[in-house]
């Protein structure tokens, strides 16, 4: 009562209040070329539906959880990565999906849970600016290399299913033998290779690392080196031991907009957006109808398509270790 | 009315002329908004997760932490005397120099004071980058054979928030400089004194206080700083008001983060009362 | 002759030498922001292949970012107004008072000045979630208006110190109620202390990040908050561009100030 009262005063000293339209949505995603192709299934969903998407980022799990917990929920649909929808899911985080609106029939059944769908799959490759040096590394266990490969190299700075991954594959670890990781070792690997490592925060930022040859090298979201060989610059891919992994799309607990966050969902992950997603940005889509939707030539560059030597990040593990392995990963970072 | 003007020396009383009634709306806004949510936020520290000091405990009990603090005080100290070294000697020459040039640096220095601090740092963060203007400059002109590491370390926060810190120093120091009778410095030389003399004896000991005030003031100010050490600093130059920042936002540990804020607002407070005590122009009234 | 220009003598060089590179040093990021929003570069590679206005373009076609302009402003002009306001009156009464705490008081309006913005954000942005206010344009105003107040008081403060009094109460003796005297008297001989207050509120509002970025929702952003967000994950010269927009409206701001200064002296 005392709080609607102070803020009816405040409305009356000023003459308004805070207000949001009620028809809007917001989605909240990663920022960059991934969240601009995004957007293009925003806008056909406000086309059908009426109802307006406000785009919003870069994702925060902070934050999100921030709004949960207090209740005021800004965010109805948020882009977040795989392990973390399957963590936040099983912490009461997240609203159950309704499934009689979205149809998982047909999605990849590997990127659906209770509380989230797929929103595309990505691959960590080896990314190199041709034009800066003379010879790419190919394997992760080149890019662990500072003889052979001298300088900066650039790797994701958060602690996320990937880097650990590529450390171990390149101590030699086998594929198959990868989980449980041995962080002891993982740490140990990147030891040697800390002092050359610049950070990339955001995707937008790997791509101004390679492209400005601040760091010529490093590891990267493919779809990031496909959207940056359309702007000119010569980056290579090496797939060899791609690490994949997957974004989530999730609904926080307490959304004031949950059918219109299912409907968005529904829309996101059909089997159209998706390839029209797909072709954008060089990431993979998880409607299982879209690769027969792609033109030949796109549907190769895509990580499904390079099966060979693939290695699948385990969400599982991931989710259960996420916060231990966090920890351990900032610490060492700061050190 | 008319007497009030007139009589201060008399004994003070509580809204003995009404006067106090005008503070009253801003006193209102500081209590509710100022005063109300920081002491909240501090009770949130002693309160949660439970009553007790163990969120105090973890703060400074870590070495996490402690290199935190350790790194706050290194940023603000080095942007402080950085700051000072190449203050002085600036806000000297402007004092003294003809008019219509010193119109110009001030020109120059008011601008780079009110361009959007994020421009600013966007900028360093730009040029400061291996293969930034900087290092492309020093590479071809020979002076350097390999880049050096600008950004995200030690340096790039010192560089750019010495940026932002120099106008401090400078504009105060120069009125002190100005309020300097010359006549002094005629007298000194008179006396025998050379001009190392002249400086370390006579010009220096009476711009002291504007000096110490200058530089307290940017000491403090970079004590609380968040922007610009988050966007050119690396993982391992954490500010405190970083830290502050991370356990609200990122980590949703309101207690930590309450007890971090305390700190910081601790040093900062009683660095206040000193520059209030010893440095205060008003404080001869 | 150490603070004579022209018997400096040796140190004469040296003193010029050094201003002039922190001149250089103080002018180069901001001529290369407005170098950098005119580079074809999408990464941000200078010297660039070539020119282009593109980034500008893209400024403009984008509604956003206008509407966190218009946001700021909006919000600037309205704690600008309540900051010359309110500190008028705080300056007033700090200046004319005689109750007890008197100076006390002062420096508890000053400290949000000198507080670590960031305590601040974050205790506001606790309360203001208690409240249900989070996100809206009330705590923006509330938020800015507390940094802001501390300017005012102190420019319309040093105007009142240098304004004689007997003024306004010569026109009370001549029939005016006591607020008409301050306000055709008063006012009127302090306008450059409440202009100083104005550029100084409006500055502190608008060009505010910290707050900003804790105040902000995803309706509601400041410029700041936008260019912050977008430095984050985009890093696109679009940012330079928008820079160099508020560089050039800090220049207009500082010639008009100048002007002002000039017609007030004649």
């Amino acid at each position: 009562m005392k709080k609607h009262t102070i803020i009816a005063l405040f409305a009356i000293a000023f003459g308004f209040a805070g207000q949001a339209n009620a028809a809007d949505m917001v989605f909240t995603s990663w920022g960059g070329t991934t969240q601009d192709a995004q957007k293009e299934y925003a806008d056909s969903f406000t086309e059908n539906t009426k109802i307006n998407v406000v785009q919003d980022g870069p994702t925060d799990y902070g934050k999100l959880k921030a709004m949960i917990e207090s209740g005021n929920v800004t965010w109805d649909v948020v882009d977040v990565e795989g392990d973390y929808a399957v963590q936040a899911g099983k912490a009461g985080l997240l609203e159950k999906l309704d499934f009689t609106i979205i149809d998982k029939s047909k999605l990849d059944p590997r990127f659906v849970t209770d509380y989230s769908v797929g929103s595309f799959y990505y691959s960590f490759v080896v990314g190199c600016n041709k034009d800066a040096v003379d010879t790419c590394p190919k394997t992760w266990a080149d890019l662990f290399d500072t003889t052979k490969f001298p300088g900066k190299r650039t790797f994701y700075k958060w602690s996320a299913p990937g880097v650990i991954e590529a450390a171990l594959l390149a101590d030699g670890v086998p594929a198959e033998k990868l989980y449980p990781l041995d962080l002891d070792r993982a740490f140990k690997k990147l030891d040697t290779i800390k002092a050359d490592i610049i950070w990339w925060d955001s995707g937008a930022q790997s791509q101004q690392l390679l492209a400005s040859a601040e760091a010529p090298y490093g590891s990267f979201w493919n779809g990031r080196l496909t959207a940056l060989a359309l702007t000119g610059v010569t980056a290579e891919t090496s797939w060899a031991n791609n690490i994949t992994a997957a974004d989530s799309l999730v609904v926080p607990k307490g959304t004031k907009n949950k059918e219109a966050a299912m409907k968005f969902i529904a829309h996101a992950t059909s089997a159209e957006s998706q390839t029209n997603f797909a072709a954008a940005t060089g990431y993979a889509p998880i409607n299982l109808d879209s690769p027969a939707l792609m033109d030949p030539d796109t549907r190769n560059s895509l990580p499904d398509k390079k099966a060979e030597g693939q290695v699948n990040a385990d969400m599982n593990y991931w989710a259960e270790h996420r916060d231990e392995i966090g920890k351990r990963w900032y610490a060492w970072q700061a050190k | 009315m008319v007497m009030s003007a007139t009589t201060d020396g008399g004994q003070r009383t509580l809204r003995r002329d009404g006067s106090f009634g005008y503070v009253a709306p801003g006193l209102l806004l500081i209590v509710f908004f100022f005063v109300v949510p920081v002491l909240m936020l501090l009770m949130r520290s002693v309160l949660e997760p439970a009553p007790g000091l163990q969120n105090y405990v973890e703060l400074l009990g870590s070495t996490t932490y402690l290199r935190v603090f350790m790194n706050t005080f290194i940023v603000a100290g080095l942007v402080t005397v950085v700051s000072v070294l190449i203050g002085y000697p600036v806000a000297w020459l402007l004092a003294i120099m003809p008019d219509r040039w010193s119109r110009l640096v001030l020109a120059i220095i008011i601008l780079s004071m009110w361009t959007n601090l994020l421009a600013r740092t966007y900028a360093w963060m730009v040029l400061l980058q291996r293969t930034g203007v900087i290092n492309k400059t020093l590479l071809s002109l020979g002076i350097i054979d390999k880049p050096l590491s600008l950004v995200n370390n030690l340096v790039g926060v010192t560089i750019g928030m010495t940026y932002i810190m120099l106008p401090f120093v400078i504009l105060p120091l120069i009125g002190v400089l100005k309020s300097i009778d010359p006549a002094i410095l005629r007298a000194a030389a008179l006396c025998g004194a050379n001009k190392r003399q002249c400086f370390a004896r006579v010009l220096l000991p009476l711009s002291l206080p504007g000096l110490a005030a200058g530089a307290l003031m940017v000491f403090v100010m970079s004590l609380g700083y968040y922007v610009t050490p988050a966007l050119l600093g690396g993982t391992s130059n954490m500010m405190l008001a970083e830290l502050v920042a991370q356990f609200v936002q990122s980590l949703v540990n309101w207690g930590m983060g309450g007890a971090a804020a305390l700190v910081l607002l601790i040093v900062t407070l009683v660095l206040y009362a000193i520059q209030l005590k010893f440095f205060n122009p008003n404080r001869a009234r | 002759m150490l603070l004579d220009f022209e018997r400096l003598a040796g140190l004469r060089p040296f003193l010029i030498g050094l201003t002039v590179v922190v001149c250089l040093f103080l002018i180069l990021p901001i001529v290369f922001i407005a170098a950098l929003s005119f580079g074809s570069s999408q990464w941000l590679i200078f010297p660039p292949p070539s020119w282009t206005f593109k980034w500008y373009q893209t400024l403009f076609s984008d509604s956003r970012w206008l509407y966190s302009a218009l946001t700021s402003l909006k919000i600037a002009a309205i704690v600008t107004v309540l900051s010359i306001v309110l500190g008028f009156l705080a300056a007033l009464g700090l200046n004319r008072g005689s109750f007890m705490g008197r100076e006390a008081l002062r420096a508890l309006f000053l400290t949000p000045m000198i507080l670590p913005v960031v305590v601040l954000a974050v205790a506001l942005y606790a309360l203001f979630l208690q409240l249900g206010l989070a996100g809206t344009t009330i705590a923006f105003i509330v938020a800015h208006l507390l940094i802001a107040l501390p300017f005012s008081i102190i420019s319309i403060g040093n105007a009142l110190e240098g304004f004689d009094k007997s003024i306004e109460d010569a026109a009370i003796l001549c029939g005016a109620s006591p607020w008409e005297a301050r306000l055709r008297v008063t006012v009127p001989a302090v306008s450059h202390g409440i202009f100083a207050a104005a550029i100084f509120s409006f500055l502190a509002s608008w060009d505010e990040v910290v707050l900003a970025i804790f105040m902000a929702s995803p309706t509601l952003q400041t410029l700041p908050v936008k260019i912050w967000a977008t430095l984050r994950q985009d890093l696109t010269p679009v940012i330079a561009a928008a820079s160099t927009i508020l560089i050039a409206f800090t220049i207009l701001l500082m010639v008009l100030a100048a002007l002002f200064r000039k017609g007030r002296k004649v």
